[in-house]
């Protein structure tokens, strides 16, 4: 086939030809443009002005017409004529006035006649600098949207909120439609509490960035109504790369590479003086490092050379159990840097594509292999993507897209299971990445520097497993006939049917010999998730007369969704070696089965006058089968307004405003909530101090079931989000300087989520409506061009987003939900605070906010602060965000960067305060000074309590392992930051390299941690892919600064 | 075409609508994963399972081990409950054994409507009184624990949201109704199969239950000493209970599937060390158990206790409880229990030949216990040598003090609950020696955060949770 088509594409080369030479100037100075690309249209013969603006090339005798096209000039098309000299004057174009955008169904429309926001991020900006990931390679780009990834390992989860949360506890992520078709893109899995085990993707891994054309977000309720009950969280329309915009004729084919090298973004600050051990005494088996001075070790009564005939050195029993020699001399080691290694990230993509007059195709294949900077992590990914569009007759079109992925992704657990809290908080004094992590000739046992439950992180990778397999096809097939009923009628109608469908398999084990569970655990759990999606649209335009135009759209929508999922565990394998669910001599199984539909009516119509005026008005109504019986149908309206008041006669005439553009919306959508009958489960015993199930049913073959702790509410009726949205679209001076401003809000009113019960009730938690949620967001676009030259161009776009997302009600009595965590501390929505806000221990305080220290002469305390009440101790939302790129062209190099400022917004670091508990933090590296705690005594006067120095050498130990490390509050800390996110620099080479062939080199960055108020880690670092992501972190996978290049041909 | 176009829309639409239908929709949405409802045995199963691990055995026994200084909290939270630092006085400590609790209530109150007059197993009385006196077993707990709580509108989700506390006293009353209630019914006759292996304690034995029941009825009376003494009822209940340790209420775990929760303690947490008060107590005695109770931390090759109070945190360092093994049982009420019941009960009769032979019965079964093993003429020799003259001289310190050291480390629930009736009463005959107890003794438990966070009523008792080093229960001769 491909063969073939190269073929065929190939013939046109034959016949007789004549040459046609040109200059290409600038309207602008009259200097010539370099790197212009001239075609015969309708052919892809052509060529690329040099550097003087002067072009030259064979034209075939059948040629009419030259293309001249440069990115930011307005694309010329030139009659031959006849002439064998055409000199061609280009105009910039800054901003396309005219652009088409696609809207909910596949819809375009001018951007003019839009009654709401939408932006777009396309191919280039998306493919820069080859992120695997395609959340990761969208931060920073559109306004309004908070991206937030939780680590750098290897298939990472992120949140991506639109506008904000809507759900306490549910779904807060956009609805993903890939040419045209709805797709799942939320975790197979929640990780739920967050606190023990590995991450677990988002499906939105298994799109390749590279395969995408363009992404259009639908960020308000009324852009997005039409798609009903699943669009409450906007929409991301994403456009598979397709031979549409190809040139008609010959085939073409890009081809690139790109490799990146991947670092630990960031090394804390440790402490590099003090050894392990507990109250200045060297402990061999302690987690901690308040021991004697590193160089004082061969004085140490029991482990010290000096008093052990091997003056200088100081005795390690691990060495010990290694069978080595356990005399070593005193060194300090950095067992972060040790361990982590260079990621490496490689990726190649090959596409073809062809336009021809009956239609287009393209295929793509593609494939990811990674290695992470920690052991044994790593993404394999192959994606293989076909689609085509062919003309039947003058009415009908058929077509389809396909999509096919598989994904392997290796992880490490996280927070109290933390594969890396070792390397975490390593004592300075412990040589972890040498001294062996096993006894000699016994893999399963374990040397490490202390005990508890977590393993040595060099004995994980041959021994624990993190693992996730997804097999994935998603796409559709459509029928579309269009009929030009008279001169101002057209009939559009469309039927597409579309599967999206994975299969994901995740295995987590601890191996034999696994501190936590000494025998080991597997757990191989997995899903099968089927969704059909049937689709029929009609419309109608009708041009009523010269000024007013008529659209008229309604449609059928059937979703259907199946899901099977199965879980196998076993405890306590019977030898060590094979850590095999065959081997484990306690096993347990279940299944689940669960399946969903939404029937959906809808409708639209839309009126423009004069491109001045535009009305759009649509509704949907809804019939979901999760809901009860008779609450199962809702209607859903939205209208939208849009006025071009630059057209209006008396704006016209002033020069310097070149558009201008007053919006406004108002939608209702809603979110359906998940009801069943009350149940009986079988009873579990996990959580707590556990690790595993301690108590696993059936017990000697008995089973038991109780009621489960989750009820129902059988009045449940779905939650509600009013909207409205206004905003103002500016242009000036020739489009070179623009502005778009909207304001929203959102008012979230019968939230939907499981509403924690008081435990004297009985029960844990009723799913019932109650709770509202507001929102309010700014968001301002600014794009400009402050310099433009012939051969020079800087850009700017700037994307500032002010959201305030305020927990106004919860159910009667409640106060607060909890979305992830602990106990204490937790992440929770609570009334009265942003969402979402971490809950956990405070300071003992006065009414002044000042903290109040003990006094109490002789207590071990004196002088220190308390832990006082639970409390709300930290608000996650930050005050703002801007980012936005800015790009230097200068002839064929281009240099582009995108940035973000993140300022105000908090976190809870588990990390940071283990960093102190366990004394390895630098700022525990001064242990002899005096020091005073700031804060008041009870009577309210300043602390002048000194404590410290030489007669109380254990104060610092006994303020952060004793005091601080019971204070959640202590733990959290602010995370403003400025990165820059990605900087790329870019060669796209003047001549072609070959015939038709071009090429281009991209050297790029990512991820460079400029600033952050968080010390010690990146503050993008942390726990679980629900909605507390980005607030709670605990021993997660640290971030990673990636720098790469990208080659490309295409020909 | 067109034709073929018109009749694919109207099959779409034909399809669209009756996809949507009523029936169509309850059908997709049916729960095939799980039953809407179960007969009573199978969910009084886990009722036990639960009382035995998760509120008799784990956190609360856990904490109040710290407490009445059974073993010293050397990590984490044990070690913060060690030094007073935070979970006495947090409404998150005992959250999850106060839900679990509930829970349990829960659970037993759907078992008794079933099997009560008008439910679905009418006439089951064995289960109806087995789940009353467990009933009675799981609310005296809580209260003992916390005191005043929610009652009497508890239990109902979704109808009251935030239920009141009803007064210690009167739900005392309420468990000694249960008691009688459990006792009435287990001796009635019915028609309803036993339980079989479906009650792991008893397997189906309704005799042994009733004992039980009787059992449960002396330690709440001894219980409620210090309100309303009645010792001579503590020991006509005591005598229809257990007469060996065969009958005793226990639960037993298997070491594959269930593990006993203290030695689960040590391998997933490895919070606790050794004590040195209760080590300096058995020493003091020349008590054999002292070689048996404690071993040293695997991590660490000598032998070392933890000082009450002010331990190092560090782990792998003081020794460890030897007796936390994988099968250890949980005792729900033990023969040694009941036959210290009826020594005190004749101590404070007066009854000291009685108080003697009870007291030497409740030591021989410690010794014997599964985890401990030794044998009845060890238990004698010692009673003989070392006991014998020490109760002779202070009676009651003796009894008490023997009952604190057989309850090592399974019992701590109710060595807690002794220690603060003691304590009431004037007879301070355990000694403790974290010396914070002298302002920081927790005198009881704190309110589950689930309804702190919930519950207005529980929020405004809890307050800040410093009510637990001064406020003690309504039997400890407190208010609430």
């Amino acid at each position: 086939m491909l063969v073939f088509l190269l073929v065929a594409g190939i013939s046109h080369a034959f016949a007789q030809t004549r040459t046609v030479t040109g200059k290409v100037t600038s309207s602008e100075d009259g200097s010539g443009v370099p790197g212009v690309t001239v075609f015969v249209k309708g052919t892809t013969t052509g060529t690329v002005t040099d550097l003087d603006g002067n072009y030259s090339f064979d034209v075939p005798p059948e040629a009419r017409t030259l293309v001249f096209s440069f990115i930011g000039m307005r694309t010329q098309e030139v009659e031959i004529a006849g002439r064998s000299n055409i000199n061609v004057t280009m105009e910039t174009d800054v901003v396309a006035l005219d652009e088409l955008v696609v809207t909910a169904f596949g819809i375009s429309r001018e951007r003019k006649s839009l009654g709401y926001a939408v932006q777009d991020v396309d191919n280039e900006a998306i493919a820069r600098t080859s992120n695997s990931d395609l959340l990761g390679a969208l931060q920073g780009k559109i306004a309004g949207v908070d991206i937030k990834p939780s680590s750098g390992m290897p298939g990472a989860s992120s949140q991506f909120q639109i506008r904000g949360a809507r759900s306490f506890t549910g779904n807060n992520t956009p609805l993903y439609v890939v040419d045209g078709m709805p797709i799942s893109s939320e975790p197979a899995y929640s990780t739920l509490n967050s606190v023990t085990g590995a991450d677990i993707s988002n499906r939105a891994i298994d799109i390749n960035p590279n395969d995408i054309e363009s992404i259009e977000v639908l960020k308000g309720q009324a852009a997005s109504a039409l798609y009903g009950i699943r669009a409450s969280n906007g929409v991301i329309i994403i456009t598979t790369k397709s031979g549409k915009s190809n040139q008609i004729g010959r085939p073409v084919v890009s081809i690139s590479h790109s490799s990146s090298f991947d670092q630990v973004s960031r090394t804390p600050d440790y402490q590099t003086t003090w050894a392990q051990g507990t109250g200045g005494n060297y402990v061999p088996t302690s987690s901690m490092s308040w021991g004697p001075r590193i160089v004082d070790l061969p004085d140490d009564p029991n482990h010290g050379g000096n008093n052990f005939d091997r003056p200088g050195y100081f005795r390690v029993p691990q060495l010990e159990l290694a069978g080595l020699d356990p005399w070593v001399l005193p060194k300090v080691y950095n067992n972060w840097d040790d361990y982590y290694q260079t990621g490496y990230t490689m990726s190649n993509n090959i596409n073809v594509s062809q336009a021809t007059n009956e239609g287009h195709f393209s295929l793509g294949f593609s494939n990811t292999e990674q290695t992470g900077i920690a052991l044994n992590t790593g993404m394999t990914r192959y994606n293989v993507r076909a689609n085509a569009e062919r003309n039947l007759n003058d009415n009908f079109k058929v077509g389809f897209s396909a999509n096919y992925s598989t994904v392997d992704i290796d992880k490490l657990s996280g927070a109290n299971d933390g594969s890396l809290t070792g390397i975490l908080a390593a004592p300075s004094s412990y040589n972890l990445a040498g001294i062996p992590y096993h006894r000699p000739g016994e893999p399963t046992r374990q040397i490490y520097f202390r005990g508890g439950s977590f393993d040595n992180p060099y004995w994980v990778p041959d021994n624990n497993t993190f693992n996730e397999n997804t097999n994935r096809f998603f796409g559709n097939a459509y029928i579309n006939y269009k009929a030009i009923l008279d001169h101002s009628k057209t009939l559009n109608v469309r039927y597409q049917a579309g599967a999206d469908t994975y299969t994901t398999h995740l295995q987590d084990i601890f191996g034999y010999g696994s501190r936590g569970n000494s025998r080991g655990v597997i757990d191989n759990y997995g899903k099968t998730n089927s969704i059909f999606n049937s689709l029929l649209t009609a419309s109608l335009d009708w041009k009523i007369t010269d000024d007013l135009d008529f659209n008229v759209m309604v449609g059928n929508e059937l979703n259907h969704e199946n899901t099977k999922e199965y879980e196998e565990t076993g405890q306590n394998f019977n030898f060590p070696g094979w850590n095999h669910i065959g081997n484990a001599s306690v096993v347990s199984a279940n299944e689940a089965q669960w399946q969903r539909r939404i029937v959906g009516f809808f409708g639209s119509f839309s009126l423009s006058w004069r491109s001045m005026l535009f009305l759009n008005a649509t509704g949907r109504n809804d019939i979901v089968s999760t809901m009860p019986t008779d609450n199962r149908s809702f209607f859903y309206p939205s209208v939208s307004l849009s006025f071009v008041a630059s057209e209006l006669n008396a704006l016209r005439d002033i020069d310097w405003l070149s558009y201008a553009k007053i919006r406004a919306s108002y939608a209702e959508v809603g979110q359906a909530g998940t009801y069943y009958d009350n149940f009986f489960v079988s009873p579990t015993y996990s959580g707590g101090f556990w690790i595993g199930n301690p108590i696993q049913y059936p017990i000697g073959g008995i089973s038991a079931y109780i009621p489960s702790y989750s009820l129902y509410d059988p009045n449940l009726k779905p939650q509600n989000t009013k909207s409205y949205e206004i905003g103002i679209d500016l242009k000036f001076l020739d489009n070179r300087l623009g502005i778009d401003y909207t304001f929203s809000n959102q008012n979230v009113t019968d939230q939907i989520f499981p509403v924690p019960l008081a435990g004297s009730t009985g029960s844990g938690t009723l799913v019932m409506n109650g709770g509202a949620i507001t929102t309010d967001v700014h968001e301002i676009m600014l794009y400009t061009t402050p310099v433009r030259t012939r051969d020079f161009r800087w850009d700017i776009n700037i994307n500032y987003t002010k959201l305030t997302n305020m927990v106004d009600e919860l159910a009667p009595g409640v106060e607060s939900i909890f979305l992830g965590g602990f106990v204490t501390p937790q992440v929770r929505a609570g009334i009265g605070n942003t969402f979402p806000v971490i809950y956990g221990t405070s300071f003992v305080r006065d009414d002044a906010g000042n903290i109040v220290v003990v006094d109490d002469p002789g207590a071990w305390n004196h002088g220190f602060p308390q832990a006082g009440d639970p409390d709300v101790i930290g608000e996650a939302s930050p005050d703002f965000i801007l980012n936005g790129t800015t790009a230097f062209t200068y002839k064929s190099l281009s240099l582009s960067t995108v940035f973000e400022w993140k300022n105000g917004g908090q976190m809870y670091s588990g990390s940071n305060g283990l960093l102190d508990l366990y004394g390895m933090s630098a700022v525990t590296e001064d242990r002899e000074s005096t020091f005073i705690y700031e804060g008041v005594k009870p009577d309210g006067t300043p602390n002048d309590i000194v404590r410290g120095g030489p007669n109380d050498p254990r104060a610092i130990e006994r303020l952060y392992a004793d005091v601080l490390s019971n204070v959640d509050e202590y733990y959290i800390h602010d995370n403003s930051f400025v990165k820059l996110r990605e900087i790329s620099l870019r060669y796209q080479l003047p001549r072609n390299i070959y015939k038709t062939a071009t090429a281009g080199i991209s050297l790029y960055a990512r991820n460079i941690l400029l600033w952050t108020e968080l010390r010690n880690l990146d503050p993008e670092t942390s726990q679980g892919n629900t909605n507390m992501g980005g607030s709670f972190e605990r021993f997660s996978l640290p971030q990673t600064t990636s720098y790469g290049f990208t080659l490309d041909i295409t020909f | 075409m067109r034709k073929l176009l018109n009749i694919l829309l109207s099959g779409v639409l034909v399809i669209g609508i009756w996809s949507c239908s009523k029936e169509v929709m309850d059908d997709i949405n049916k729960n095939v994963n799980d039953p809407t409802d179960v007969a009573s045995n199978l969910i009084i199963t886990d009722v036990m399972t639960r009382t035995a691990f998760t509120i008799t055995g784990s956190d609360l026994a856990f904490y109040s081990s710290v407490y009445i200084e059974h073993n010293v909290g050397i990590w984490n939270q044990s070690y913060n409950a060690e030094i007073r630092s935070g979970e006495p006085v947090s409404a998150t400590t005992y959250n999850n054994s106060w839900n679990s609790m509930y829970r349990n209530l829960a659970d037993l109150r759907l078992i008794i409507v079933k099997c009560s007059e008008g439910g679905s197993e009418e006439g089951n009385f064995h289960t109806l009184g087995i789940a009353q006196a467990l009933n009675a077993y799981t609310l005296a707990i809580l209260t003992d624990l916390m005191g005043d709580v929610p009652w009497s509108e508890a239990l109902q989700p979704g109808v009251i949201f935030t239920p009141t506390l009803d007064s210690q006293e009167a739900i005392y009353a309420e468990i000694l109704q249960l008691v009688d209630a459990a006792i009435g019914n287990l001796g009635q006759s019915t028609v309803f199969p036993p339980l079989g292996g479906q009650d792991f304690i008893y397997g189906g034995d309704t005799e042994k239950w009733l004992k039980f029941a009787h059992g449960l009825k002396a330690r709440y009376l001894m219980r409620l000493s210090h309100k309303s003494p009645a010792y001579a009822d503590v020991i006509a209940s005591a005598n229809q209970s257990f007469s060996s340790s065969a009958e005793e209420c226990k639960f037993l775990y298997n070491g594959s599937t269930t593990y006993s929760p203290f030695y689960r303690f040590f391998t997933d947490r490895d919070y606790f060390g050794a004590s040195q008060s209760l080590a300096d107590k058995l020493e003091e005695r020349s008590d054999p158990r002292d070689t048996i109770f404690w071993k040293a931390h695997p991590a660490s090759d000598g032998f070392e206790f933890a000082p009450n109070g002010s331990p190092v945190q560090v782990q792998g360092r003081y020794s460890i409880s030897a007796i936390s093994t994988p099968t250890a049982p949980t005792y729900l009420l033990s023969y040694h229990e009941i036959e210290f019941l009826k020594a005190e009960a004749h101590v404070r009769l007066g009854d000291l030949g009685a108080a003697k032979t009870a007291l030497k019965n409740a030591i021989s079964a410690a010794f014997q216990k599964v985890n401990i093993g030794l044998a009845a003429a060890a238990a004698d020799d010692y009673f003989d040598n070392v006991v014998s003259s020490r109760f002779d001289s202070n009676p009651l310190a003796e009894v008490m003090n023997q009952k604190y050291i057989a309850f090592f480390e399974e019992e701590a629930i109710e060595a807690y609950n002794d220690y603060r009736r003691l304590s009431a009463m004037g007879d301070n005959v355990i000694e403790l020696a974290n010396p914070l107890n002298s302002s920081q003794f927790p005198w009881r438990f704190t309110y589950g955060a689930s309804d702190v966070t919930t519950n207005e009523n529980v929020r405004s008792a809890y307050g800040d949770g410093t009510y637990v080093f001064s406020e003690r229960v309504w039997w400890a001769g407190g208010t609430r």
